[in-house]
């Protein structure tokens, strides 16, 4: 009941949130009273859950009895790297039976780092009548049969998006278990499957399906087959490619120049793995169209690169091997004013010496160049302060910056000094700054720069730099709005992580592998943070075989309210009261 | 005009105008067309022939107050002519809820009650335009809402502060120092003067700090907790829905005695002597403090230039601060990097510095 004060009565509330989508005003919103909280939670269609085991599913389901569509993600981002053994957990299973009970109408499922097997699969087949969108990203543990059952069973599918997930797939003829019936199909993505797909399967699907605007294909559709396929389908808006590796033969190249020209609402372009450059031309006619243009496993060389990037200038996203070197960037920054997000991947990256003329002119033109850019990931080998000062002073508008250089604490080539002032411009520069990886060779000062002048990242990544403790303090410390924080090979002991206990219930989630927290350490702050699971991650044996001043292999703390986790494999301890009295 | 008048007019003269009765008593007449635009009016018209004459004055259901009933009037007053370009409702639309948000929550109401969903969506939507991006602390003041959910029940992160925590800090440690040294004067009978030097190192030291940015967790965490131990003993007995939830995290009571064991024990871990562990520590809370064994002059006049180092590492200029961390950090680098893997050689070992492609 509203009381007399109250200026906002609940029934205005809930039509008022049926407007308000975003997960962080709906989180704002249920804690502002009892009375919201209430009314949201009966409202909220859609949970994003950022760590699968901060909250069990049982939880979910009681406080929001309504939910049409949840998002998941499991493992931690360093597992992208390889840093996370197998079979650390982010098992799906779990939390599928709970949805299954609880929510029959449940319509969208998102997972990412999150390992699902065909049981999974086959029971969003059969308990959900209603089921419209599957993404999974960056998953594992199921194969085609999973597939399969999901094709068969959802009847109103309109997505199914398996975004870099690791398939196991014996047969390419899962695609046959979509019935003729089937036309409600808007996007698929199965760029990641490894076999041959049943072409005749893939072309049915294709036909009958009116809506479809996005196709992502695998890399064993040879260009042959490319043409058929987008003729049955103009109405594309994103294309991915199959390969496009086959020696040039006329008829082929005009049927597919022919089967583009036809797509008026391309928007978007990926794939092209394994390029012939000859056939690139066969997609210009989209070219002027495009706003996003993905060359990441593309090795087309400079020159056609820059012929194809020289076409398209509404781009607003590129991803692209640095084939592209300075000069194409150079061209780039001339050519696409509207470029908001650049990612450059290396080719060879664990070649002795550069392959490719990329430094960071390249990034300095682009930065120059372009001023809407937002997001960077740039891959290069050797980077200056000064040229980091000048991409800072140009463009205060980015909000996601991630500096790789390949090796190692490379400082800065010219001066051979550390890169900390370069990073501090670019933190005292971006305001909006929201996700930083850091790289080269940096001390404590960067830290320093960091807490102080990053108040709006969220996530921060760090590899083999800082001095000692302090520079860990200063990110604990000052960096205000810090969710997820991962660290490798940093030399970040006890002291810092102790007395900043606290901020951790503040964050999502904290990494550390390779680094010098101790044993002891990770004990006693299991011990007296029951919100956190303190996780000692380590492949040589249980900690307590070492003394307790020894360090931890790898380190994952996280904030929960489900507790301790039961589904650990054998070189994962999580440090809680229980665990700390057995240890000791 | 009368009752009577309008009889009297000819019927080609007259409009159409239906009876209504605010929710104060008053009855007005409203043109036909403008009233029919609310499909609650349209429904008394039509299916209960009501709105003919004052007698059969259609009743406003109750949430419709007077004054929002003439603001329905214009926005239906406009929108029910049919003529109107797109860009001409827009532009009315932006200007109709350009009100104060009490007003659009009774209009939203209000509108409701009458079912005229356009006007609903619009109004919504303006509110909804408010909220977002807003902290729950922001919209609670902007709706005049109470902050009536413990912190268990809130599951968002501890929230940090403007005021300066260090001043907090501080003098938290120092009102701890100054409680230990009274315990042990009165044992000990040490003299009232380090108590007074205490108060005036307090002073000095507050002048070192000119307010800035950064804040401490440990310090909210505690400040809310007792907070809310208060607001929750004075609570009412939780209603039925609201038991369920608390049960979930009533478990998760972090209370502040176990921040106390954790401070102690943090001490023993950190060993006070090692002047840079006092830099770290101030994070951590200072209530009651468990004191293990004596504290002699000596190490109390370490602590107090320990704590007099941190507030001017804190403050200090910036060369001078980076010599001093520098200086601190190689300390400390032999012992740490030996550790770490070689980079290169292990990198199977380690991991890959490149996404798996």
């Amino acid at each position: 009941m509203p009381n007399k004060a109250s200026t906002f009565p609940e029934e205005v509330l809930e039509h008022v949130l049926s407007f308000i989508t975003n997960d962080k005003d709906r989180n704002a919103v249920s804690v502002v009273c009892k009375s919201w909280y209430e009314i949201e939670r009966w409202c909220r269609k859609r949970i994003f859950v950022g760590n699968c085991y901060a909250v069990r599913p049982d939880m979910v389901i009681r406080r929001f009895p309504e939910l049409r569509s949840v998002e998941l993600k499991g493992k931690p981002h360093f597992a992208d790297f390889n840093l996370v053994p197998d079979s650390w957990g982010g098992y799906f299973y779990p939390w599928i039976v709970a949805l299954a009970t609880a929510y029959p109408w449940l319509e969208e499922i998102r997972l990412k780092r999150m390992v699902i097997s065909d049981e999974s699969l086959e029971v969003i087949a059969k308990s959900f009548k209603n089921f419209k969108v599957l993404v999974l990203s960056s998953c594992e543990g199921f194969s085609t049969d999973g597939l399969s059952a999901i094709a068969a069973g959802c009847r109103n599918l309109r997505e199914l998006d398996l975004r870099e997930s690791e398939v196991d797939d014996p047969s390419g003829q899962w695609l046959n278990s979509f019935p003729d019936s089937f036309t409600s199909l808007v996007s698929l993505n199965i760029s990641c499957l490894g076999a041959e797909l049943s072409f005749s399967a893939l072309e049915r699907l294709v036909g009958q399906c009116p809506d479809l605007n996005n196709l992502q294909l695998n890399h064993a559709v040879p260009v042959e087959r490319l043409a058929k396929l987008i003729r049955q389908a103009p109405q594309l808006v994103e294309l991915g490619t199959g390969e496009f590796s086959a020696k040039l033969q006329p008829e082929i190249f005009s049927n597919l120049a022919g089967a583009f020209s036809v797509c008026k609402e391309l928007r978007s372009l990926s794939g092209f793995w394994d390029v012939n450059p000859a056939y690139l031309p066969a997609v210009y006619p989209v070219c002027s169209g495009l706003t996003s243009l993905n060359l990441r496993y593309a090795n087309i060389k400079s020159a056609d690169l820059n012929k194809l990037v020289s076409q398209c200038p509404n781009l607003q996203r590129l991803w692209v091997l640095d084939y592209i070197e300075d000069v194409g960037l150079e061209a780039l920054a001339a050519c696409c004013k509207d470029l908001t997000e650049l990612r450059v991947f290396p080719s060879d990256p664990f070649a002795a010496e550069p392959n490719v003329s990329l430094t960071e002119r390249g990034l300095v033109s682009v930065s120059e160049g372009c001023p809407k850019l937002q997001s960077v990931l740039y891959f290069c080998r050797q980077m200056t302060n000064a040229a980091l000062v000048t991409v800072a002073k140009n463009r205060p508008s980015m909000t996601c910056f991630r500096l790789c250089i390949i090796e190692p604490q490379a400082p800065d080539y010219q001066t051979l000094q550390p890169l900390d002032l370069g990073f501090g411009a670019i933190v005292e520069n971006y305001k909006d700054l929201r996700r930083l990886s850091l790289s080269g060779l940096l001390t404590d000062r960067v830290f320093e720069y960091i807490g102080t002048y990053g108040k709006k990242i969220e996530m921060l990544s760090v590899a083999f730099a800082g001095d000692s403790d302090l520079g860990l303090h200063h990110v604990l410390y000052g960096c205000e709005r810090l969710c997820k924080l991962e660290i490798r090979d940093c030399s970040f002991g006890d002291k810092a992580l102790l007395a900043n206990a606290a901020k951790l219930e503040t964050m999502r989630s904290l990494w550390m592998s390779s680094c010098s927290v101790s044993f002891g350490a990770c004990k006693l702050l299991g011990q007296k943070m029951p919100r956190l699971n303190v996780e000692v991650i380590d492949e040589r044996g249980p900690p307590e075989s070492r003394p307790e001043s020894y360090p931890v292999e790898k380190l994952y703390i996280y904030r929960t309210i489900a507790g301790p986790r039961l589904d650990m494999p054998g070189f994962v301890w999580t440090m809680d009261a229980d665990s700390v009295s057995r240890f000791s | 005009m009368s009752e009577v008048d309008m009889a009297v007019v000819k019927p080609e003269m007259m409009r159409s105008y239906i009876w209504i009765q605010t929710t104060d008593g008053a009855v007005q007449q409203v043109e036909q067309e403008v009233a029919m635009f609310c499909p609650v009016i349209c429904q008394e018209v039509i299916q209960k022939g009501m709105g003919s004459s004052k007698n059969y004055a259609i009743s406003l259901p109750q949430r419709v107050g007077t004054s929002m009933f003439s603001l329905i009037l214009d926005y239906c007053r406009f929108h029910q002519v049919p003529g109107r370009s797109n860009k001409e409702r827009k532009s009315f639309d932006e200007k109709f809820v350009r009100v104060d948000t009490k007003r659009l929550c009774e209009l939203t109401s209000a509108a409701e009650s009458l079912q005229l969903k356009p006007l609903v969506d619009l109004t919504s939507r303006a509110l909804a335009r408010i909220i977002e991006g807003k902290t729950p602390e922001e919209i609670r003041e902007i709706f005049h809402l109470p902050d009536d959910l413990t912190e268990e029940e809130k599951l968002e992160p501890l929230k940090n502060t403007t005021d300066d925590p260090r001043i907090r800090l501080l003098n938290r440690l120092y009102a701890k120092k100054r409680k230990e040294l009274r315990e042990r004067e009165k044992l000990k009978n040490v003299e009232a003067e380090e108590e007074h030097v205490d108060d005036r190192s307090v002073d000095d030291l507050l002048s070192f700090i000119n307010g800035g940015d950064g804040d401490s967790k440990g310090m909210k965490t505690s400040k809310n907790r007792k907070k809310h131990q208060k607001r929750k003993d004075r609570q009412k007995c939780a209603p039925e829905m609201h038991k369920k939830e608390s049960n979930v995290f009533s478990s998760l009571c972090h209370n502040a005695k176990d921040d106390l064991e954790l401070q102690s024990s943090l001490r023993e871990t950190l060993k006070l002597q090692d002047a840079a562990d006092v830099i770290f520590s101030p994070t951590v809370e200072y209530e009651d403090v468990d004191i293990d064994g004596e504290i002699d002059p000596a190490l109390k006049e370490e602590i107090d230039r320990e704590v007099e180092d941190f507030a001017r590492i804190l403050n200090s200029d910036w060369p001078e601060r980076m010599q001093e961390l520098l200086s601190l950090g190689q300390e400390r680098r032999p012992a740490q990097l030996s550790i770490n893997g070689n980079g290169n050689g292990n990198l199977k070992r380690y991991g890959t510095l490149f996404p798996k492609p």
